[in-house]
């Protein structure tokens, strides 16, 4: 007779820690061992009660109720057994060790649940949803398989699949000299899309170059009549739209996806008009369409596809990185950093814009900052001298001495042009690297980088 | 060990060739033992393996893939090596099974292995070509790393790429969470240092942005230790940034949405969503609208719950920060920064890279092959689409070397 698969196994496990523990009191370990796979089972088993019917995956939230995590509810799984019940009561102390909740039942209440908390779960109800804000944005999406009113601030518990846009590579849109689509509009209309949109975060992080491209790249599509279908629940998403003229329906078919019949539609859930926009997720990633949305009456769109918004935006900040990184190779004191710091130090970059005839540094400031010229022109004044000592182009470079120690500003430079500069304080660059001075010290473990340093800094030359 | 298989087949066929003129009939039987004579020896090589498991130092990790034991390209194996016993797990693209070899000898019947199976054509038809070809050469090139998923070997026929994996029988951390609702703080450290031992890793050693950290993706082994697995999206990104959209909703950083340019620091930030996870039950950014998690992403408010204590706090607050520059992992010291932090003060990371603490959970197991910790996926569906000789001549290029 051999012997049960189940001991075989926990005596190799055993081995295996006896070999790699090399215990000195071995009936001790043996007994801690089993004693800790005792505990480890049971929490194990009670655990497993919940998980045994396949069709439970995910795991709505009514197997949580109240405050104790593994507390079941009449209608669960496993609570019909009751001498499962009372083990489980029982053994509540030892199974809450391994992975019981640290926080105390009260904090409990307050914490995920929150009923005003705009963090956890603030899902307003499709009932509210017919009013303004759905005309700003894309009706809310559902999942289908959940019935929202009746989890009316609970996190989706199910598994969460993936998503993936289009694979952008910067180097061969370089290549194919790519630019971005012009669509030519009136002043009005380009002043009607920059509010239409103003709302809307993916947007609101644009500068002044990527909207004026993101906007010219609006396409004007007309709906000549009423009941067509813009969108279509379930169907994969690629455009994002700006109502120009005309207003629209929002319907949300419950099953997930427009069908066919006279309900196929499903229910509406609000109403689009002129300078509302729809579809806006499409401008992520292909997820499928939350809702259809079907025309009232002859209408006009913008559309902006996801490829062409990414593009534009990916465009602009690769190329913007490398010319920080161009300009950061020039910088003699930065002349020791890796590519990988450097390119650090460009993602650390900060765009700032000042009017023509701004002090951007003061001459016997303490200087906390360091720029790059990334567009215009500005001047360097030294106390005492009525004309420029110096002017700046793009790409030169300043103050960099900050970086370094605290020596008050050796001179002061003003714009003479609207000015774009690339800047970064000695605590960003600290933050990200640590001190300057260990940096130069990899060419040179002397100090002579150091006094080479001051060297090159025009405004400590005091020229 | 690869290599040696490598020239042992090649030598056989080399040999097989020079004999047919002379013998064409033995050459043909010459061919076929040659054939098992690789296979025997490749799953000798396997077994081998199975028996002195032991973590590699980051160091041999980071070795040349035919140096390992493991992570190589096979010529030897098919599907046909193996017998499928039961779906481990399904994506859009690939299904994962639990395997043992078909007809096992006696040393064999207790060897299993997951076998992740990818149909050529719906890796085409969903534009992940790319990815694949990413996946698999991470996954040789950390193949060994403790508490990453070992791809033994990979390998292909007319229709279907392969990855040979270790099989973890503990399921998902996922599961574990959910029916726990949420992890003791205890728990939840243990679990993040893993994870920080992984990312170290992957960022330090092997410039690898991971890009889709959920609890989904991490397994627990038979031990109670960590497989960081799916690596759909892993990249090796060193110094240059990337574009590319992509991981799971509550856990894109706010760069990857609006799409500035990414790397590996993505990993910290969704590293922070994950601690937050393991400690309240549910994510810090949530909403039934995807665009508004995005809002809440970019923006990056995070409320705690009162009982958190100021050190989880305190850490997933420097990692889950909008700022790159000031994100903690991504800043000076990287890893090396979230290792030292107050919140992982009891960790001995050595020792916990080697192996010798407990796991918080340790899987109660059947033996090897027990797939209890695993749900329950529908069959395959059939009639499929197939992957055309005319699509093979377009693509078979960009799949030659898996």
């Amino acid at each position: 007779m051999s012997l049960p698969p189940d001991y075989s196994n926990e005596i190799s496990a055993l081995n295996r820690e006896i070999l790699k523990t090399q215990p000195i009191d071995t009936l001790q370990f043996c007994a801690n061992f089993f004693l800790r796979r005792l505990e480890s089972q049971r929490a194990e088993f009670l655990l497993s009660q919940q998980h045994s019917s396949p069709k439970r995956r995910g795991m709505a939230d009514n197997n949580f109720p109240g405050n104790n995590p593994f507390g079941t509810s009449p209608s669960g799984g496993f609570a019909t057994n009751h001498m499962q019940r009372l083990e489980e009561e029982e053994e509540t102390d030892i199974i809450a060790s391994p992975t019981s909740a640290s926080f105390a039942p009260s904090d409990m209440d307050k914490a995920p649940s929150a009923p005003n908390s705009a963090t956890f779960g603030n899902f307003t109800g499709f009932g509210s949803a017919g009013s303004s804000k759905v005309n700003r944005s894309q009706p809310p999406p559902t999942t289908g398989a959940i019935d929202p009113q009746s989890f009316p601030n609970n996190y989706n518990l199910n598994r969460r699949t993936s998503v993936s846009a289009e694979s952008l590579n910067p180097a061969s849109s370089l290549n194919d000299n790519w630019t971005p689509p012009y669509h030519q509009k009136s002043d009005d209309q380009q002043k009607r899309l920059r509010v239409a949109v103003s709302g809307n975060f993916l947007f609101s992080h644009l500068d002044d170059e990527q909207s004026t491209q993101v906007l010219g790249a609006l396409q004007e599509k007309p709906i000549p009549t009423k009941g067509i279908k813009v969108i279509q629940q379930g169907d994969v998403g690629d455009y994002f739209y700006v109502v120009e003229s005309g207003s629209f329906d929002i319907y949300v078919n419950k099953s997930g996806k427009l069908e066919s019949g006279p309900d196929g539609l499903g229910a509406k859930v609000g109403t689009v008009g002129t300078g509302g926009s729809f579809g806006e997720l499409a401008l992520m990633y292909n997820a499928p369409r939350a809702a259809t949305v079907a025309s009232n009456e002859q209408s006009t769109l913008w559309a902006l596809d996801r490829v062409t918004f990414r593009r534009i935006l990916m465009d602009s900040a690769f190329q913007r990185r490398r010319m920080y990184e161009g300009f950061l190779e020039e910088v003699p004191l930065l002349s020791s950093l890796t590519p990988y710091e450097r390119s650090k130090i460009a993602d650390a970059l900060e765009t700032k814009k000042y009017p023509a005839g701004t002090t951007i540094i003061s001459e016997g400031d303490v200087g906390e900052s360091f720029y790059i010229l990334e567009n215009g022109q500005a001047e360097v004044f030294k106390r005492g001298l009525d004309k420029p000592v110096k002017q700046y182009q793009k790409g030169d470079y300043f103050g960099e001495l900050a970086l370094l120690n605290d020596a008050p500003r050796a001179a002061s430079v003003v714009s003479t042009t609207e000015v774009k500069v690339a800047t970064l304080g000695k605590n960003g660059f600290q933050r990200l690297l640590g001190p300057v001075e260990g940096i130069m010290r990899r060419n040179d473990p002397s100090k002579a980088a150091l006094e080479e340093a001051s060297s090159v800094d025009p405004l400590a030359r005091g020229t | 060990m690869a290599a040696v298989v490598h020239k042992l087949l090649h030598h056989g066929h080399g040999h097989g060739h020079h004999s047919s003129s002379d013998a064409p009939t033995s050459s043909h039987d010459r061919q076929n033992s040659d054939m098992e004579r690789a296979l025997e020896n490749e799953k000798r090589g396997l077994a081998h393996w199975e028996d002195h498991k032991r973590p590699l130092s980051p160091g041999e990790v980071c070795a040349n893939p035919e140096d390992k034991p493991v992570g190589y390209s096979s010529n030897v194996f098919t599907q046909d090596t193996f017998e499928l016993v039961k779906t481990l797990g399904t994506g859009t693209f690939a299904r994962v099974w639990l395997v043992r070899f078909k007809n096992p000898k006696l040393e064999e019947r207790d060897q299993v292995f997951a076998l992740k199976i990818l149909r050529k054509v719906d890796v085409i038809r969903l534009k992940q070509v790319e990815h694949v070809r990413n996946e698999r050469n991470v996954l040789a090139s950390v193949a060994g790393h403790p508490f990453i998923t070992t791809m033994i070997a990979s390998f292909q026929d007319h229709d279907s790429l392969y990855m040979l994996l270790d099989y973890c029988p503990g399921g998902e951390v996922f599961s574990y969470l959910r029916r726990a609702r949420r992890f003791n703080e205890p728990t939840s450290q243990f679990y993040a240092a893993e994870i920080v031992l992984i990312l170290e890793y992957l960022h330090e050693r092997e410039g690898v942005a991971y890009r889709d950290l959920k609890p989904e993706n991490i397994l627990i082994d038979a031990e109670g230790h960590l497989k960081l697995v799916d690596f759909g999206f892993a990249k090796k990104v060193e110094n240059r940034e990337t574009y590319t959209l992509c991981g799971t909703p509550e856990y894109l950083a706010p760069e990857v949405i609006r799409n500035t340019g990414h790397g590996t620091a993505v990993d910290w930030w969704a590293f922070g969503i994950l601690v937050y996870e393991f400690l309240v039950g549910q994510p810090p950014f949530w909403d039934q609208n995807p665009m508004k998690i995005y809002e809440q992403i970019v923006e990056g408010r995070v409320r705690f719950p009162s009982a958190m204590s100021p050190d989880a706090r305190d850490l997933i607050s420097g990692l889950c920060t909008v700022d790159t520059s000031k994100r903690l992992g991504n800043i000076k010291g990287g890893a090396g920064a979230v290792k030292s932090h107050a919140w992982f003060r009891n960790i001995d990371w050595e020792a916990l890279y080697n192996r010798k603490v407990n796991g918080p959970i340790v899987p109660h197991l059947r033996g090897p092959a027990d797939t209890r910790n695993f749900d329950e996926y529908e069959p395959e569906p059939e009639n499929r689409e197939v992957y055309s000789q005319e699509m093979s001549e377009k693509w078979g290029e960009f799949f030659k070397d898996f």
